[in-house]
């Protein structure tokens, strides 16, 4: 019934969508990439997917640029498609955009915290999290101008609103500010994907939850983990964790009493996924950390990172296989992500002459 | 060697003499020293260089797993995270104490690395995804750093160290070369105008004592000639006149014993 009449409004983006997928590199580019000698032969390796956009490049481009580039040309087709949504779905991809949004937006806060000219940061700012009144946020010379402008001029205004007051705004917070205000997205993104009228009961609502669902686990995880051996309190961080997910509630309780690799471990128990993940990464030298002493060279094994981003790729690929859903676009984004940053991690390889830890890309097509 | 113009200029006295004596023994000694300290020095010198290549050869290896880490970092957070790590650095963790080393004289800056405690300024970076590489990037750097430290302070040593026995070698060569055959130059010229003076005041005091002779022997042959003269003219007056042979004493004896016959 749900795609009776999805086609109407939203039939055009999901056959651009399918064909931009299609456009993604599969494993044969990537074994060739992994060939390549020079950056040079990756470019032209490129050339098919990314040609337009990367000839502009002089010869022997640092990675740097190569990822900018490629991050350009996302950006132009999200553009692209986001011009062509109409209703729900515009909605939705502006929902997308709002992730990119609080890193921006941290951004803006950190370089006012530090009284830089924010106008320079926005260069730096993230495309995708581009909104028309970010300009607006450079006239605030202090933070409490600037909360009061991100109240009003910005889409984010819910997600700071309750949660956090200009105070807390200081440069300890700012991983926490992002961290809260990415949480209070990812559960406003999940009640509208599961709430509103045009997606509710709809594969959409279904996809579109296990990949939120997926994300929250692995924020909650991550920041876990991460906030071993910092000043992060265990109540603060048992408020970064999102109320929604495989984990929730119990596991996110284990998770926020967690004291070490070995609590997180037990915490995620109960999915059988991340289970097998920790009981991989267990193996492999662990939690790492901050207390790991052996560098870049160590981690021969994936790491718990590189089987989330696994995971994920591996979710966005199957939402594919649905039809008449949005979460198609949000697949998208995550899978042209995940090969810019396989295409810059090559890069990186080649350029730095590393060639035994190339094959650390995840290819799911 | 130099000829007998390079000397200083001095007046060969004894005086100088002794000044020069000590001179070269100075020189000679400060040579040793110095010889001794430029030994030393490029003792240490070789070392510094040998240490330098093992530095080097250790940093490019250390940046290459740092370049690589800091890779993985932009791979996992998946966007460029240099603006939030700069922003929320606020205090050096990382810091460098300079110290002083004394080899043979010579003061070489050394500098120490170490890690001010309880200093976690970006910990919380990447919080939400990356954050284990982000620190691992963070270790791997600090070693880069530590690697680089010790390369500044092997190559400080080096560039000073190699001025150091620049001059010193200069300064032995000098002495070796200049000072030490000048002075000695300048002895056997002393030496030799001193000799030249003492024969010189032999030869005159042998002219003068010949002189002497000279006179001495013309006096006596004099004398005696007179005494001759006189003893022969005193044979031929003893038979005539008597009183002739003793000219005025006896004269004056004479006289009076006239006058005593007088009265």
């Amino acid at each position: 019934m749900e795609g009776l009449f999805f086609n109407v409004n939203n039939g055009y983006i999901e056959g651009i969508v399918r064909g931009y997928r299609n456009g993604l590199l599969t494993g044969a580019n990537y074994t060739n990439m992994t060939q390549c000698e020079t950056i040079d032969d990756l470019k032209l390796q490129l050339g098919p997917a990314y040609g337009d956009f990367l000839s502009s490049l002089p010869p022997n481009p640092s990675t740097s640029s190569i990822a900018a580039k490629t991050t350009d040309k996302l950006v132009a087709e999200f553009r692209y498609v986001r011009a062509n949504a109409v209703g729900s779905l515009a909605k939705f991809m502006d929902y997308l955009t709002y992730g990119y949004m609080i890193d921006n937006v941290a951004l803006l806060i950190t370089g006012t915290l530090h009284e830089r000219d924010t106008r320079e940061l926005l260069e730096r700012c993230h495309p995708l999290g581009w909104f028309e009144t970010m300009p607006v946020l450079c006239v605030a010379t202090n933070i409490e101008e600037l909360y009061n402008s991100v109240l009003i001029e910005t889409p984010l205004a819910p997600y700071f609103k309750g949660s956090l007051s200009h105070q807390d705004l200081d440069e300890l917070n700012i991983e926490i500010v992002r961290n809260t205000l990415y949480k209070n997205y990812l559960e406003d993104f999940y009640q509208f994907v599961n709430s509103h009228p045009d997606m509710v009961g709809t594969p959409t609502a279904e996809v579109m939850s296990e990949m939120l669902e997926f994300e929250a686990d692995r924020r909650a995880i991550n920041i876990t983990l991460n906030s071993f051996g910092t000043e992060l309190s265990k109540a603060d961080r048992n408020k970064l964790y999102p109320s929604f997910g495989m984990l929730y509630p119990e596991g996110t309780l284990m998770l926020s009493r967690a004291d070490d690799f070995e609590g997180v471990r037990l915490a995620v128990e109960g999915v059988q996924d991340y289970k097998t993940f920790f009981e991989a990464a267990g193996l492999g030298g662990g939690a790492g950390g901050p207390g790991n002493m052996a560098g870049g060279s160590g981690t021969e094994g994936k790491t718990l990172e590189d089987m989330f981003y696994q995971k994920e790729m591996e979710i966005s690929k199957g939402a594919f296989t649905r039809q008449f859903t949005y979460a198609i676009v949000y697949a998208w984004v995550k899978l042209r992500e995940q090969e810019i940053r396989n295409i810059t991690w090559i890069a990186e390889c080649i350029a730095q002459n590393q060639k035994d830890r190339i094959n650390n890309y995840i290819s799911v097509f | 060697m130099s000829g007998a113009a390079d000397r200083e200029a001095v007046f060969p006295t004894r005086q100088s003499l002794g000044l020069m004596k000590a001179k070269l023994k100075g020189a000679e000694t400060g040579h040793s020293l110095l010889k001794r300290k430029s030994e030393a020095l490029t003792k240490r010198f070789r070392e510094i260089t040998r240490r330098i290549d093992e530095a080097k050869r250790k940093m490019g290896r250390v940046m290459q797993i740092a370049s690589l880490s800091l890779a993985e970092v932009t791979y996992a957070v998946g966007g460029n995270i240099g603006f939030q790590i700069q922003e929320s650095a606020r205090s050096a963790r990382f810091r460098i104490r300079a110290k002083q080393e004394n080899v043979s004289g010579v003061l070489l800056p050394t500098f120490e690395s170490y890690l001010t405690e309880g200093n976690n300024d970006f910990a919380m970076t990447g919080l939400g995804k990356g954050g284990q590489q982000v620190q691992r990037c963070r270790e791997t750097y600090a070693r880069a750093v530590e690697a680089l430290v010790e390369l500044a302070s092997l190559q400080t040593a080096f560039v000073i160290l190699d001025e150091v026995i620049k001059v010193v070698n200069r300064r032995v060569n000098a002495i070796e070369h200049v000072i030490i055959p000048r002075t000695e130059n300048t002895i056997k010229y002393i030496n030799s105008e001193l000799d030249e003076l003492d024969r010189e005041e032999f030869y005159r005091l042998k002219k003068v004592a010949n002189k002497k002779q000279q006179d001495v022997a013309a006096q006596d042959a004099e004398i005696k000639r007179l005494k001759l003269e006189q003893e022969a003219r005193g044979k031929k007056q003893a038979v005539a006149d008597e009183p002739e042979t003793s000219a005025g004493p006896a004269e004056l004896l004479e006289a009076e014993g006239d006058e005593d016959v007088i009265f």
